[in-house]
């Protein structure tokens, strides 16, 4: 739960410059409402991330210490079942999340994340991982880590957190 | 003579005792026991609730009750998943804000408030919520009561966010009030509730006799969220709460008016000190109203720290402003302290929970350790003195 919250922490001076917050949480809003185009999201997410692991040089998605994970507070889906890009087995991601903004390493860049939690089960329990870049209280709940972010899922039971790429994030 | 004759007397007992062939008396039978159900004492004035929010499996949190005199777990309150916790105005009734799963981990989200006797610890009732309450950590603000007792405040959270009031006696829910950009409960007089807006003002809603809204405003500015954000955790003041900032700022909020007033910020650190040492963790500060005192766990550390814990215990004169004392913990044994509690007593204890699950217990006049308690819990983020 907090590991989705906390996924906009790291992001949000970058969001900041291309996106006001009043908008963010009307895109929030959207998600919501707007479930046909939910299941979507994840989906063209999940791509691109895997290839930025897949190059990486620095620790790994089993690792806190990884890039993408620069916002993210709970457990790393990478160690539950899943990958950073995928929900483990038998859950289901969230429509909602928070965003960070992570600067990888490998290329010289800053990457929008967006930080989807697992939900359906109880907590994975594997890989803690708590880190809180920019990360800003509950009363900016686009850059928050403390919610659980399965909050509008049929099953709202928060399990682990993903992290996908967005894309590059604007200067 | 008469001490030998005692002495030879005593090791004939001795050599009969453990003759060859000779079988020792068996001890007499333990008398038969009888279960029984233990009570609470009447309320020590060092006794503490502790918050477990249970991170590694989130539907089991727990409160634990825990009496820092005899270092004696008393009792227990089930809390659930993502669990919010407080005491009636007269400490006679714990309420938890929770979420059950229809089937344990899955299945149909049931959100209820469950009222337990602070006396027995035994559930009396509940009041089942729309299914719209933040699932968040513990703050002081996912549920609240009114000062009166009369109407119990329960955050709600959709993402859309609002608030429910309730009738904590007649068990009914009475209202939702939409608090769009705000979060929280914060309450204030018999029919206040304020609510921290990403804006960096605070809103209050003014309720009517019913629990609906009767009127609204807004304040000006008290904090900027974008340069220095205020944490949620508000620490309870003579007249309202005060929030500290992740630089260390600050912000007294009086609420005791119609309207909340701000008193000018001040900071925990100085010039020097400023953006090195910050405050951080889960439950950032508590006040002695007596000894108006202010304690605050610090640690060194940049931006995105400020869920680190304190590694040293700031203390501060709250009329003054002013530090006076630097307690370093780790030197005395004690971990990163993430949450914090003073009893209001003539002796007063602070309590300290750790980043490893422990609860350290100081002399909150002097700083000396006098107890640690090792793992009280899993996650233990947020203590409440009663």
């Amino acid at each position: 739960m907090r590991s989705l919250d906390r996924l906009f922490e790291t992001s949000a001076r970058a969001l900041a410059s291309r996106t006001s917050r009043r908008s963010l949480l009307a895109a929030l809003g959207q998600a919501l409402t707007g479930a046909a185009l939910l299941p979507l999201l994840p989906i063209a997410r999940g791509s691109r991330a895997q290839a930025a692991d897949a190059r990486s040089k620095t620790k790994g998605p089993e690792s806190c210490e990884y890039w993408k994970y620069c916002a993210i507070d709970g457990y790393l889906c990478a160690c539950c079942g899943g990958t950073s890009t995928s929900c483990p087995p038998g859950t289901g991601s969230s429509p909602i999340t928070w965003i960070g903004t992570c600067h990888n390493p490998d290329d010289g860049r800053d990457y929008i994340v967006s930080y989807n939690d697992c939900c359906g089960k109880t907590s994975c329990g594997n890989c803690s991982c708590t880190r809180n870049e920019r990360e800003k209280p509950l009363y900016r709940p686009s850059r928050n880590n403390d919610l659980n972010w399965c909050m509008a899922n049929a099953d709202s039971n928060y399990h682990c957190t993903v992290s996908v790429i967005l894309g590059v994030a604007e200067k | 003579m008469q001490s030998l004759s005692r002495w030879a007397a005593a090791l004939g007992l001795a050599v009969a005792s453990v003759a060859p062939g000779a079988t020792p008396a068996p001890p007499p039978p333990l008398p038969a026991e009888h279960l029984t159900l233990e009570k609470l004492p009447a309320r020590g004035p060092h006794w503490v609730y502790v918050v477990d929010y249970a991170f590694a499996n989130e539907i089991d949190g727990r409160v634990h009750l825990y009496d820092g005199d005899t270092h004696r777990r008393l009792g227990q309150v089930g809390a659930g998943f993502n669990p919010g916790f407080n005491l009636s105005p007269d400490r006679s009734t714990l309420v938890v804000t929770t979420t059950y799963f229809a089937r344990g981990g899955h299945g149909a989200r049931t959100d209820l408030v469950e009222f337990t006797d602070a006396t027995t610890l035994a559930v009396t009732h509940e009041i089942v919520l729309p299914t719209k309450r933040m699932h968040a950590i513990p703050t002081p603000f996912n549920v609240a009561y009114s000062s009166d007792g009369h109407f119990l405040y329960v955050a709600y959270m959709t993402p859309a966010a609002s608030f429910g009031v309730l009738d904590p006696v007649k068990s009914t829910v009475l209202a939702e009030i939409d608090t769009a950009g705000c979060v929280l409960v914060i309450p204030s007089g018999p029919s206040r509730v304020s609510s921290l807006c990403e804006s960096g003002r605070m809103l209050t809603v003014t309720l009517d006799a019913t629990g609906h809204e009767a009127s609204r405003s807004m304040s000006e500015p008290f904090f900027d969220p974008d340069r220095d954000p205020v944490f949620v955790q508000g620490i309870p003041s003579a007249r309202g709460f005060i929030f500290l900032s992740f630089l260390g700022d600050v912000h007294d909020v009086d609420l005791t008016g119609p309207q909340p007033t701000f008193a000018p910020a001040w900071s925990l650190a100085d010039a020097r000190e400023r953006g090195q040492w910050r405050p951080g963790g889960e439950q950032l500060g508590a006040i002695h109203g007596g000894l108006g005192r202010l304690y605050v766990p610090m640690h060194r550390g940049g931006e995105g720290s400020h869920k680190d814990g304190g590694t040293e215990l700031w203390v501060f004169d709250l009329a003054a402003h002013q530090r006076v004392a630097r307690w370093p913990l780790k030197a005395a044994g004690v971990k990163p302290v993430v949450a914090i509690a003073v009893s209001q007593d003539a002796a007063p204890l602070i309590f300290a929970a750790t980043d490893s699950a422990d609860v350290a217990i100081l002399d909150a006049r002097n700083g000396q350790v006098r107890h640690i308690e090792r793992s009280l819990g899993q996650t233990p983020w947020q203590l409440i003195t009663p």
